[in-house]
């Protein structure tokens, strides 16, 4: 049997995601051993060949990188979006909530008018091609994602948590973060990190996407319970959650 | 006190594999050991696929065949496509069976037969057909009645023309849509219970089928004045260790694995997450 | 069997030789709270804990486990863990509980992982000296134990008194240093502490007799308070985790790099979870979030405790602790069947 190609292409992001590949460590040489790497870096537009899998890193923030995302789905058979910013949009979607002149001259100030700086609301991979799998996280994690890269190799669809991070909390033995008087947001956050941030005394920040179906009134209700307002609960939200499925409930 | 491990599956070998339809794979196997594999019409296997994983899977071959086993297999998750996947001379792990059975042996002997199955409804039931075929003189009339969304996915089409050649033995068949070449019965499986003539008192029903049938089907057997007693249903649920720990197969008190999938209709009436 | 009476420095002397012969796991503080852990020195164990985070069923069907192993040639092993330890300081709930679970994972298909483990243990309880928030152990008649453990702590004043209920704990006691007999005294006293125990630990007031609870629930089924309380549910699973007589569980694949060989682990998994009675075509067999919730209390007080013949809820009041939405208290939903 031949090794699956695999190539990955990154977009806006801080390429943090393909950095936890790298720190696999000793499991890189594992997974080099199981999959072929063809492409890890831009270079595409000289290579023409077919991808088994493809994994995509960033999030979509101006026109041309949907025409390069296009053609990066026509040559894959399995096509990925690889952490946060690449399956829900992630922390570059807070730019949606905003004037996108405004935005532009927040950040590169008198050059923002240049053309080469032109930006657009910022979409998930999903929203401009179909996509198969999503490896969620800010950054992934590196054990599910060894997990996926198996899983796909075996040609088995991995099993992704849809339900909340409090699952993996508990398992952790963690003391809950709502009795530190904190807004955590696990109970509608998607699992799958091991409970990271509130293992790590921290709050959840959402990273990984809502749930299927996340019951956001019972959020919205149980703030007034911990002395919080809704306001609290959407600053929190904003972070990872703007202009997601449920950000406007 | 045994340790014996309940969760160990052992052997067992592919021998053959047939296309039946789009989604659906017809599958025979032996056990390596050589033993039979003991079952009676109606209960199911937990099947394991290395490293994909293990999945309840309903036996469809009459244990009066020896030797082997079968089961039709549709295509829905990781477990089943990892099946459809594999050639003769495969391996699979098997544990099981686990169940209840179709009362082949008890209240269904001496007594006229009414299967109702919708789509892969059939698959279960068909270890049960093939029982009563082959103990004949023990049954009275046996009445099949068969109902599928569209003439392609029509499973053991070849069987199902034997059955129908078969004296004493009534094949109804209907889809809910369709084709060209189908100049059958075209409607949903209750509109063929009209057009059955049974006596109540002497009838054993069966129903099998996806979960939205069984509520019409009973209600209809009910219009024919059978008795809940002897209607038999074989229910569908996450039947994940099949020896009654891991909890996803119940339906209220009920452990599907181990108190179903076969249940008397009268047993589970009151049980609301049942039907 | 025998009864010794020891004071702190002599319990501390007894853990720390116990420590050095074999695994021992006991329950410490994790910031305001506390968890078993495996015990290092035996100043670091804290009798006087209230509940822990998680129950002590942890140890013998652990939050994931390796059930099986497999080759490449799709061989099929089983994996068992040998190793002998003692579990110190479990509270009389959690001992019941215990019991329970041994029922569930011995009788009626006997669970090989669940059941060495559990062969291996020596379980050292503990009377309460703390009662937690939400304990209700008090009413559920789990606040004292006469049996299910092998050595039975009680704290007496500055003193503790230990006594043996099985060899296991008898020979824990031949490792005692220098135990006192204890007087009549001592033992009115410990008497005491269990009728003060089963007053104390009703920090919420069941307003009948648990034997009623089955009953209640018979006729309970279509109650407005199943939805009414279920609006607020996450779904979290947080009650069935944290719940010393939960045992549900998940199985998954995993292989090694090469794809071939690998292991079958399982994991607790919860009833409150959507997916829970979901099958691979996708139909979900328990969607609706009232429906979810209600199940918990009927597997607690009906469909478990029927097959027990025991209510299968100890009291322990994690459940309560842990629901953020706090819907998850089982003496309130009780009371308002009532």
């Amino acid at each position: 049997m031949s090794k699956p190609k695999l190539a990955i292409f990154d977009f806006t992001c801080c390429e943090g995601c393909q950095l936890q590949i790298v720190n696999l460590e000793e499991e890189i040489l594992n997974l080099i051993s199981l999959v072929n790497p063809v492409e890890w870096r831009e270079a595409m537009s000289e290579h023409i060949g077919n991808y088994d899998i493809a994994l995509i890193e960033g999030s979509i923030t101006r026109p041309e990188d949907e025409e390069k995302l296009r053609r990066i789905r026509k040559r894959a058979k399995i096509l990925v979006a690889l952490g946060s910013c690449a399956s829900t949009g992630g922390v570059n979607k807070l730019k949606n909530n905003f004037d996108l002149q405004e935005v532009k001259h927040c950040v590169y100030g008198q050059a923002a008018d240049m053309p080469h700086l032109h930006t657009a609301p910022t979409k998930a991979i999903d929203e401009v091609v179909q996509v198969d799998y999503k490896i969620y996280g800010c950054p992934i994690d590196r054990r599910e994602f060894a997990y996926i890269v198996r899983c796909l190799a075996l040609g088995k669809s991995p099993e992704i948590p849809d339900y909340p991070v409090c699952v993996e909390c508990k398992l952790q033995e963690n003391i809950c973060r709502y009795e530190y008087d904190e807004i955590c947001l696990g109970p509608v956050t998607r699992a799958g990190c091991g409970a990271r941030c509130p293992s790590c005394a921290t709050w959840c920040f959402g990273c990984r996407g809502h749930i299927e179906e996340p019951n956001l009134s019972a959020a919205k209700e149980i703030m007034v319970r911990y002395g919080k307002t809704f306001q609290d609960l959407k600053n929190r939200m904003n972070i990872f959650g703007s202009k997601q499925r449920y950000a406007d409930e | 006190m045994s340790n014996q491990d309940i969760y160990v599956p052992q052997p067992a070998t592919l021998l053959k594999k047939q296309p039946m339809t789009e989604y659906e794979t017809f599958y025979e196997f032996k056990l390596d050991s050589g033993c039979e594999l003991g079952h009676g019409p109606g209960q199911f296997l937990e099947i394991s696929v290395p490293g994909i994983g293990e999945a309840p899977i309903s036996i469809s071959s009459s244990p009066t065949q020896a030797g082997i086993f079968q089961m039709v297999v549709r295509r829905v998750g990781n477990v089943t496509t990892a099946l459809s996947k594999l050639g003769p001379g495969d391996k699979v792990g098997v544990r099981g069976p686990f169940g209840t059975k179709f009362p082949v042996d008890e209240v269904m002997k001496g007594k006229d037969i009414l299967l109702v199955c919708g789509g892969i409804g059939l698959v279960p039931v068909r270890s049960a057909i093939n029982y009563i075929l082959d103990n004949r003189r023990d049954y009275g009339r046996l009445t099949i009645l068969y109902g599928v969304k569209t003439p392609a996915d029509r499973l053991f089409a070849e069987e199902l023309a034997q059955w129908k050649a078969t004296p004493e033995v009534t094949v109804l068949e209907t889809v809910d849509r369709g084709d060209e070449a189908w100049d059958g019965h075209v409607g949903v499986i209750t509109t063929l219970l009209p057009l059955v003539q049974i006596n109540p008192a002497q009838t054993i029903a069966v129903i099998c089928g996806p979960p939205v049938m069984y509520r019409f089907v009973l209600k209809e057997l009910a219009k024919m004045a059978m008795e809940d007693e002897s209607i038999f249903v074989s229910l569908e649920r996450r039947m994940k260790c099949g020896v009654g720990k891991c909890g996803h197969c119940q339906m209220n008190d009920l452990y599907v694995c181990q108190k179903g999938p076969v249940f008397k209709y009268s047993e589970i009436k009151e049980v609301m997450e049942a039907i | 069997m025998s009864i010794k009476k020891l004071d702190q420095a002599a319990l501390d002397t007894w853990v720390n030789k116990l420590i050095a012969n074999q695994s021992v796991y006991g329950v410490q503080a994790k910031g305001e709270r506390f968890a078993f852990g495996p015990l290092s020195k035996a100043e670091d164990l804290r009798l006087d804990y209230d509940v822990t985070i998680l129950p002590p069923k942890k140890y013998f069907q652990p939050q994931r486990e390796d059930l099986l192993e497999f080759n490449a040639k799709g061989e099929y092993t089983s994996v068992t863990e040998t190793e002998p330890f003692i579990l110190f300081g479990v509270h009389p709930y959690d001992v019941v509980a215990i019991a329970q679970m041994d029922t569930i994972f011995s009788a009626d298909n006997y669970d090989v992982h669940y059941m060495t483990r559990r062969h291996n243990a020596t379980i050292v309880a503990c009377d309460v000296q703390n009662a937690s928030a939400n304990v209700f152990a008090g009413c559920m008649n789990t606040a004292t134990v006469t049996k299910g453990f092998d050595l039975l702590l009680t704290k007496i004043g500055e003193f503790y008194l230990a006594e043996a209920k099985t060899p296991k704990g008898e020979k824990l006691l031949t490792d005692l240093p220098g135990g006192l007999e204890p007087g009549n005294l001592d033992l009115a006293r410990r008497e005491q502490v269990w009728k003060d125990n089963t007053g104390l630990l009703r920090k919420h007031k069941l307003k009948c007799n648990p034997q009623e609870l089955p009953g209640l629930l018979e006729k309970s089924y279509y109650a407005p308070v199943w939805e009414a309380k279920a609006k607020l549910c996450f779904s979290c699973g947080s009650c069935n985790l944290v719940c010393p007589t939960c045992y549900c569980f998940d199985v998954q694949d995993d292989v090694n790099w090469d794809l071939q060989s690998g292991k079958r682990t399982r994991a607790w998994d919860g009833c409150l979870l959507k997916d829970f009675a979901a099958v691979a075509g996708g139909h979900n067999f328990r969607s609706s979030r009232t429906d979810r919730y209600r199940h918990r209390f009927y597997r607690k007080a009906k469909y478990v405790a029927e097959k027990l013949n025991q209510i299968a809820c100890v009291g322990c009041g994690r459940c309560i602790s842990a629901c953020v939405p706090k819907i998850a208290n089982p003496v309130e939903v009780f009371n308002e069947l009532l």
